[in-house]
Formats: C-alpha cells, sequence, structure tokens
C-alpha cells in the first residue's frame, strides 16, 4: 500500500504542493486528475525520490519509503527519456539490472515485455529508429521490466493511437490484477473513469476531491435531469422548474422538431408533467455526471 | 554486479560500438603504425651501381665493400672496365650510376646522388691518403691505428646523459597523448551527462541508482575505454617500430616514466572529468554544452601549453613550481620526470597535492551533478549550483 501523506513543496515563492495526500491499496488503480501545473508530476516526482519534499512523508506498507524500497517501484516519466543510440532490448534488460535482476533474469523479462508489446522485430534495433508509439511501449518495458511492487506512471496515455492505448491499458490491468498498485496521471478522463478504481483531484498543489468515481457522483450536489421531447411547440421548456443547464433543439425537414434539455430541477414531477403535456416524451432520466463534468464542477 | 559496475560496462559497451570510436581508433592506430615505421620506409636499403677504371680500382672496390658492409642496409655492385672509354660508355648505356677513373675523376650522366657522392669521396679519400703515405715511406696500417681515437663521454649533471634527445621526444609524446586522451574521454563525460539529463532518462536512472554511482559509472567506464585506446596505440606503434627495427635502444627508466605518466593520467583524469560532468549537468542541451565549459577547456588547454613548455625547459623554474602545483603537475610532473630526475619527495608532494584537488573537485562535483541534473530546462546558474552544493 502506498501512502502519501501530506507532502509540501515550495520552488522559490511559489508554493508548488501544499499537503498532498493520498492512499492506493494492493491492486487498486488510482487516477490521478488536475489542470497543468497542479502538482501532478511533482508528487510522482517525490514518491519515486527523484525530488525531494519540503515536508511530508512517502510511506511504502507503512515504512517510509527509501532508495532501497523505490529500486522495487516502476516509473515513467512524464518527459519520456530512453538512450538513444542503445539496441531496444539491451536497453530494457539494463534497466532490469539496475533494478537489481540477474542477468538471466532481466533477460528472460526483457524476452516476455518485448512479446507482450509486439516489439520482437525491433529488439536489435537502435531506439531513435523506433516510431513516437514504439518507442513509448519501450518505455512501458522499462518501467515493467523488474516486476516491480508498484507503478507510477505520468502521462503515459498522452500521444497513444486507441489501439495503443487499448494495449497499454491491457498490461496495467494485469498488474493490477496481480496486487500491484498503479499510480497514473491523465487528462484523458473518459480513460481515467474507465480504467480506474478511484481517483484524485488536484488543484494548486492540494488534493480538492478524492475516492471512487461512485462517490464524487455522490458527492455531487445539484442532480440533473436530461429530458428528450419530440413534437412539442418552441417555447415549451420554459414552463420547466428549474434551472435549465443546456438546450438543444433541432427542427428536421418534415417539420418534426426535437429537444433535449438538461435540467435542475426545482420538482422532477412537475418537470415530468410539463414534458408530457409539451409532446412525447421520449428520454426522461437522471443525469450521471461524467468524471468531467465532476472534475469542471470541482477545480472551477 | 553493483550499479557501478553495471553504468561503467554499459558506457563502454555503447560507445565502443559507435562508428566514430571504431573508425577513430583505426585511423589512429594505421597513422601510429605508419608514423613508427616511417624512418625505414623512407631511409630504407639503396643499391648502387659503380663503374671503376684505371688505376688503384683494387683498392677503391676494397673501400666501397668496407663502407656498404659497415653501413649494414647498403649493396654497391662494381663493374670493371678496360678504359675511360669503357667506363663512359658504361655509364652512358645507364650500366652504372657513376664511374671512378683513376681514382681521380668521377663520371655520371648528370651529378652523383648525394649518398653515393660521400661514399665516393670518403673511398677516394682513403684510397689516395693511403697511395700518399705509402709514398712518404709511412705504414698506412699503423697510421690507421695512431688516428684511432674513441668518442668522448658525455657527462650530464642532471644525469640524464646522452640519451637527452630521446628522452625529450619521449616527454613531448607523453604530454600529447595526455591532453589528446585528456580532452577526449572528459568531453565523452560531459556529452554523455547531457545526453542523460537532456533526454530525461536521468529520472529513471536515479530511482535505481544513486547520483555518485551514475556519476562514478561513467567516469570509471569511459576511464577505461580512453586507456585502453592509448594501449592499443602504443602497442601497435611498439609493434610497427619494431617490426621495422626503427626504434633505438630506449634510455634507461623508460617504462618507469610511462608508467608514473599513466597513473598522472588517472590523477589530472578524475580532476578533470568530475569538472567537466559537474559543468556540464548545469545545461540540458548539447548546444549548450562547449560554451559552458569553456573554463575548463581553458584551463586543460593552459596544461597542455605548459606541459610543452616544460618539456623544452625542464630546469626552468616555472617548470619547477608548475609540476608541483594541481592540475598543472598532471602535465607537466610527467613530462619533466620524462627529460630530468625529479626528487622523490617532489614527486611525492606534487601527486599528494593532486589526490587533494582531485578528491575536492570529486566531492564538490558531485554534489553540483547531483542538485543541478534533474533541474531541466533553463541553464542552471552557478551561483545557485555551487550554493545548493553547500
Amino acid at each position: 500500500m502506498l501512502e502519501v501523506d501530506g507532502l509540501r513543496k515550495r520552488y522559490g515563492d511559489t508554493v508548488a504542493l501544499d499537503g498532498v495526500s493520498l492512499t492506493v491499496r494492493s491492486g487498486e488503480m488510482f487516477g490521478f486528475v488536475g489542470a497543468n501545473g497542479a502538482g501532478k508530476t511533482t508528487t510522482m516526482r517525490i514518491v519515486m525520490g527523484v525530488l525531494s519534499s519540503d515536508g511530508g512523508e512517502v510511506r511504502w506498507n507503512g515504512d517510509r519509503a527509501g532508495h532501497e524500497t523505490r529500486r522495487r517501484f516502476g516509473y515513467m516519466p512524464e518527459e519520456r527519456g530512453l538512450y538513444a543510440k542503445m539496441r531496444v532490448g539491451e536497453q530494457i534488460e539494463y534497466f532490469g539490472r539496475l533494478g537489481g535482476m540477474s542477468p538471466q533474469a532481466a533477460k528472460r523479462s526483457a524476452d516476455e515485455l518485448i512479446e507482450r508489446l509486439s516489439l520482437t522485430e525491433r529488439r536489435g534495433d537502435d531506439v531513435d529508429s523506433l516510431s513516437l508509439g514504439n518507442q513509448q511501449r519501450v518505455q512501458l518495458a522499462v518501467a515493467l521490466i523488474h516486476g516491480p511492487e508498484l507503478l507510477v506512471l505520468d502521462e503515459p496515455f498522452s500521444g497513444l493511437d486507441p489501439i495503443a492505448v487499448d494495449a497499454l491499458a491491457g498490461v496495467l490491468a494485469e498488474r493490477k490484477a496481480a496486487g500491484v498498485p498503479v499510480v497514473f496521471s491523465s487528462h484523458q478522463l473518459d480513460l481515467v473513469e474507465r480504467l480506474c478504481d478511484s481517483v484524485g483531484i488536484i488543484k494548486a498543489g492540494r488534493m480538492i476531491a478524492g475516492g471512487t468515481v461512485e462517490e464524487l457522483r455522490a458527492r455531487e450536489s445539484r442532480k440533473r435531469l436530461r429530458i428528450v421531447v419530440t413534437g412539442a411547440l418552441p417555447g415549451w421548456a420554459d414552463r420547466l422548474p428549474g434551472e435549465i443547464v443546456a438546450k438543444t433543439d433541432r427542427t428536421f425537414g418534415d417539420g418534426a422538431r426535437y429537444d433535449e434539455v438538461i435540467l435542475t430541477p426545482t420538482d422532477d414531477q412537475e418537470a415530468l408533467r410539463v414534458a408530457a403535456q409539451a409532446g412525447q416524451v421520449q428520454h426522461f432520466a437522471w443525469q450521471e455526471p461524467s468524471l468531467a463534468e465532476i472534475f469542471r464542477e470541482v477545480v472551477a | 554486479m553493483n550499479a557501478v559496475t553495471l553504468v561503467a560496462r554499459r558506457e563502454i559497451d555503447v560507445r565502443s560500438r559507435t562508428k566514430g570510436f571504431r573508425y577513430g581508433l583505426l585511423v589512429t592506430a594505421v597513422l601510429v603504425a605508419v608514423l613508427a615505421a616511417l624512418p625505414k620506409l623512407i631511409g630504407g636499403g639503396s643499391d648502387y651501381t659503380v663503374g671503376l677504371a684505371g688505376q688503384q680500382a683494387d683498392r677503391l672496390q676494397a673501400a666501397l665493400a668496407a663502407q656498404a658492409a659497415q653501413a649494414g642496409d647498403v649493396t654497391v655492385t662494381v663493374t670493371r672496365y678496360a678504359d675511360e672509354a669503357a667506363a663512359r660508355k658504361g655509364v652512358e648505356d645507364g650500366d652504372v650510376e657513376a664511374a671512378v677513373v683513376d681514382n681521380a675523376t668521377v663520371i655520371a650522366k648528370t651529378v652523383v646522388g648525394d649518398s653515393l657522392a660521400v661514399m665516393l669521396d670518403t673511398a677516394h679519400r682513403a684510397v689516395a691518403t693511403e697511395a700518399n703515405l705509402t709514398a712518404a715511406g709511412l705504414d698506412p696500417a699503423k697510421v690507421g691505428q695512431a688516428q684511432r681515437v674513441g668518442p668522448m663521454k658525455a657527462v650530464s649533471l642532471n644525469g640524464t646523459g646522452e640519451d637527452a634527445t630521446i628522452r625529450r621526444v619521449l616527454a613531448m609524446v607523453i604530454v600529447v597523448i595526455l591532453f589528446m586522451l585528456l580532452i577526449q574521454v572528459c568531453t565523452w563525460v560531459a556529452m554523455g551527462v547531457v545526453e542523460e539529463k537532456g533526454s530525461r532518462i536521468v529520472e529513471i536512472l536515479l530511482t535505481a541508482v544513486r547520483p555518485w554511482q551514475l556519476l562514478a559509472g561513467k567516469v570509471i567506464g569511459l576511464g577505461v575505454l580512453g586507456l585502453s585506446q592509448v594501449i592499443v596505440i602504443a602497442v601497435v606503434g611498439l609493434a610497427a617500430a619494431q617490426i621495422t627495427g626503427a626504434v633505438p635502444d630506449l634510455p634507461e627508466g623508460t617504462y618507469g616514466v610511462v608508467a608514473g605518466a599513466v597513473v598522472w593520467f588517472l590523477l589530472g583524469y578524475v580532476f578533470y572529468a568530475a569538472m567537466f560532468a559537474a559543468i556540464a549537468s548545469l545545461v540540458s542541451r548539447q548546444e549548450e554544452l562547449s560554451g559552458v565549459l569553456t573554463p575548463a577547456t581553458m584551463l586543460l588547454m593552459a596544461s597542455y601549453l605548459v606541459g610543452f613548455v616544460a618539456a623544452g625547459a625542464p630546469d626552468s623554474t616555472l617548470t619547477h613550481v608548475l609540476s608541483i602545483v594541481p592540475p598543472f603537475s598532471a602535465m607537466v610532473m610527467p613530462v619533466r620526470s620524462a627529460v630530468v630526475d625529479v626528487p622523490l619527495w617532489e614527486t611525492g608532494l606534487a601527486a599528494g597535492l593532486m589526490i587533494v584537488a582531485a578528491v575536492a573537485v570529486l566531492l564538490l562535483g558531485g554534489r553540483i551533478y547531483q542538485r543541478a541534473v534533474l533541474r531541466t530546462g533553463a541553464r542552471v546558474k552557478w551561483r545557485e549550483a555551487l550554493a545548493s552544493a553547500s
């Protein structure tokens, strides 16, 4: 279990982290979400020990994480880094050796990953001759080679095509299933929502929300109705009780009308009656806010 | 295998595989081999053809044969002619390069080549002198014995004796090799540091190894590579010289001087490599490197020039002082001890001071590196790096 407890970090007069805490349990995938400059990368760097904090603590299974502990973590930094003039296979094995593996174990593990990430044909090529997508796979292999006990990935999905996204998601799910806590940051909130068991939202160096996506939804106080009505006369929506958040209406060639309204109702039953009187109700349901909507709401 | 060894091995593997390294080494080795063999290739053995006619031809032939035997790699083929006319025809037809008639006239198509002219002239004098002595009623053999005087024995007060020239050449070679090696390998270190910092791979590396391990592995690996390069060059050079027989007898103590130069290389290398690495860690792009390295490169250049001057003036006060002051001592002391005998205490003092300096630079450089290597982006200012290092 990874526990990050009250991390503080200043750069000169700028406060980068102001008491960041989070917990990721074994077999849990944690999505780290926040605007650019909110403190995600700084937090991850401190977790990995490449940056020192001004205060707070990083604990692994209850003990303060030191250099030896962190050697067993896997890390993918935000700015990708590989030796351009080193062969793919050698490079992956090298990081396995640095992670404490024997030559044979490193070779075996590299073989597996190369196979799993479809890099077999590029094994003997220099890294700089690979496409960006393939370099990203090598980067992932470097993070995974030594069978890490914790995975910390900074923006692992950025720049990947949908197929590569699925491949990466599959590999992460495997590790998670094997009991490895996975932390990753991303701006692709639909992806975070799909993959993560829990989410942390950071803003200006503070964690402002956290929990499972369901918990975040439950916290969402303002409930919204999505209403779709066809064949209603223009202006019907003005009679709806409550605040209209969004409204779309379309008139088709044959004069048929289609209205979609997102409403924060003061009286949901009254709203249903109004809609039913106005036309044919096609859809009338509470709207589940997406993570993106929750994020905008919380961060605003 | 520990982290330092792993890092060092990677440096050796990857660097020795680059085309630049391989071709560079190959070209250097060929160049050294050619240089070592050059004296023999140019100077090499010669064959001369000489025609003889008239008086004293027998005596001349004997004198020429004696000279050829002494020179070793020279042969003189003699053709005897009945008279001057026959000798002229022989020269004209190209049967012989030159012909001597009556030990008084030399006949050639144009002029006689320098070396052959000297041989013919020497033979001519010897035979003529002999004839004159006999005519004066003296025994040429006795006169010859009386004239046989050994060379004066050279005594050099600082103990280098007659090998001074060879020793001076050795000193020059040492200073040039030390300089080239230091600047090359230290530049590799600096480029390697920037490569890792610029590509941010250093972030991943530092989760697995400590900064000092990364730095030490890099410095050791590249140092080993540089040293093995010198060994290859030295072996090729010596072998080429040996095969062609161009190498003169090396002066006494040469091997000690060379071994000393290797030790001084190591001390100088630790000093400059740590300095180059620390400076390189301040920047994130290779283009910024040469600019930021200028002061360190200048220091190394200055050492080199001083070393060169020292090879020419091994007894000057400047050489004396700089052979003890680090970091100049790394280049000046091996040069000085190649040419003159240096008191042991001076060598010891110079080495002690250099070790202190190298350790100081290593510690300070290591700390600067540790702080600066993760600060990517704009160049880290000297003041900040030093402040955060203290």
